[in-house]
């Protein structure tokens, strides 16, 4: 059926509703703030994708974050996208070099693998990072 | 590859290898499966996933959106743009395309027309002549005369293909004789849609871009079971959850429906016995979930006869109104401002935590009748926990 959630706390009293003295903050009242407008998940190129594997542990992107992946920003040298190599999906560096693109796989490899062929291309370029839980 | 429809029962959409392989669109899937041709190919099957398809329509409206003054969604994977901007507009359609495929991963064709038939006709030449690079731009008029030459009729958009049988008895089969058909001819054999199709094919625009939906008419609710229902319990259970996801469209659109009619009927292609009823009758102005579901059983009992294996149960509402307009002394054995506050309440909550949170215990808990969608695909762009996942290199 529907999502999984489950109402958190009590979900009757939202800050106003107080029984003893009228709540100043009646008419203040903003809910919690929501990340899906801070990480522009509304927009029509934005989209969220998960990590798997160690390899970005030294770019600071761990196994279970969740990457916002933008697919109208222009790729820049040295940043992490999200690339179709032969239909497999996969999230490396990238690198600019004798006039194309390349995939740059970290942890100590230095074979630069070329981003060209069949159903291999940049898809988006990461521009946000999701950890949910530290 | 094929996409098959509700309940994993007819192709729906089909890959190029699928097309070759003779899959026809909307052939029922356990029929096409068995041709050794289509065995041959190894054609894959995949159950439809509509959130996902929901979601990357709207991005690709979004993307067409923030690029032309006006876009109307036609359907889930058609929309007519409207290219009156300072640009040319051959090449805006050829940005338009690659921002699409960009942006919303989806490859598309573009047609260019004068009027929104001409546009039709030019994204199917689009579609089916890879050297043109998805985008046919039929403003020119000499270019369209010699196109309508050799186009059969029957690949205008709003000629059916009784239509085009009718025409073709004449010896109209071809755009360019239907065009020279005299009007009152065409008015004749095809109604004034005839004649609307004449002019939209000539450049005269009769159809104007619009923005919202027409006014519902009528709306149904129907699906075939997951596994043949021999139970009155679970008919029931169906009916009425049909009648309560009617009463959610209903209160989308601001509606009610003072008329219902019921179907059911057994699955006329198994060999199983044949069995077919339907009733219609008037009902008390309404949007309430619980309502609906009370007068779609009570119909439906008396069409249930026991020992058949049903395949399928419908729900169908018409005589819609707006609720606003409607008077409050129609609402004669409900309390409306409950019911709508509760009717509310419910919709909020399921908008937010999904459909079906909350839902009157008349539709089941379980529902083991329920639609099969046996291979779904990930929500990938909906779903936390279904979304894409990529392998850190």
């Amino acid at each position: 059926m529907g999502r999984k959630q489950e109402f958190e706390g009590d979900p009757i009293y939202d800050g106003s509703n107080t029984t003893g003295f009228v709540s100043p903050a009646g008419d203040a009242l903003e809910g919690p703030v929501d990340l899906s407008a801070l990480l522009d998940l509304r927009r029509p190129h934005r989209y969220p994708v998960r990590v798997l594997g160690e390899a970005l542990v030294e770019r600071g992107i761990y196994p279970g974050d969740v990457l916002i992946a933008d697919t109208a920003a222009q790729p820049v040298h040295g940043h992490v996208a999200i690339i179709m190599l032969q239909g497999e999906v996969l999230v490396a560096q990238i690198a600019f070099r004798d006039g194309q693109w390349w995939m740059r796989p970290g942890q100590g490899r230095s074979d630069l693998v070329p981003l060209a062929g069949e159903e291999t291309e940049i898809w988006a370029v990461v521009v946000a990072l999701v950890r949910p839980r530290v | 590859m094929v996409v098959l429809s509700n309940n994993d029962g007819c192709a729906v959409a089909r890959s190029s290898e699928a097309k070759l392989a003779g899959v026809r669109m909307g052939e029922p899937w356990h029929l096409a499966r068995q041709r050794s041709e289509v065995r041959a190919a190894k054609v894959e099957w995949l159950s439809s996933n509509y959130a996902l398809y929901g979601d990357m329509s709207r991005r690709m409206y979004e993307v067409l959106a923030a690029r032309v003054p006006r876009v109307e969604p036609y359907s889930i994977d058609e929309m007519f743009l409207d290219l009156d901007t300072p640009r040319d507009a051959a090449l805006l359609a050829v940005e338009l395309r690659a921002a699409v495929r960009r942006i919303a991963k989806i490859p598309t064709c573009v047609g260019i027309g004068p009027t929104k038939t001409i546009a039709k006709l030019a994204n199917a030449v689009a579609k089916g002549d890879p050297t043109l690079e998805g985008v046919c731009d039929l403003r020119d008029e000499t270019r369209r005369a010699r196109l309508y030459e050799a186009m059969p009729i029957a690949e205008v958009w709003g000629v059916g293909g009784k239509t085009a049988e009718k025409l073709a008895a004449i010896g109209v089969s071809t755009v360019a004789r239907f065009i020279a058909l005299p009007s009152r001819e065409a008015r004749r054999m095809l109604t004034v849609v005839g004649l609307r199709v004449q002019a939209e094919l000539q450049g005269v625009s009769c159809l104007p871009l619009s923005m919202s939906p027409p006014p519902r008419k009528a709306l149904a609710v129907t699906r075939c079971f997951g596994r043949p229902v021999t139970c009155w319990a679970e008919m029931r259970e169906a009916g009425s959850a049909h009648a309560v996801r009617a009463g959610e469209k209903l209160r989308a659109a601001g509606l009610v429906a003072s008329r219902m009619a019921v179907f059911l009927h057994t699955d006329p292609h198994s060999g199983d016995a044949w069995y077919s009823a339907q009733h219609a009758g008037r009902i008390e102005a309404t949007d309430d979930a619980r309502a609906l579901a009370a007068e779609a059983v009570r119909m439906l009992r008396p069409l249930w006869r026991d020992g058949y294996r049903y395949m399928k149960v419908g729900v169908m509402l018409d005589d819609l109104q707006d609720k606003a307009a409607e008077p409050l002394g129609m609402f004669v054995s409900q309390d409306l401002g409950r019911s709508t506050a509760l009717m509310t309440a419910m919709d909020r909550v399921n908008a937010r935590y999904g459909r079906g949170m909350v839902r009157p215990l008349a539709v089941g808990l379980t529902q083991p009748w329920r639609t099969r969608a046996g291979r779904l695909t990930q929500r990938y762009t909906t779903r936390v926990e279904e979304i894409m996942a990529a392998t850190a290199m």
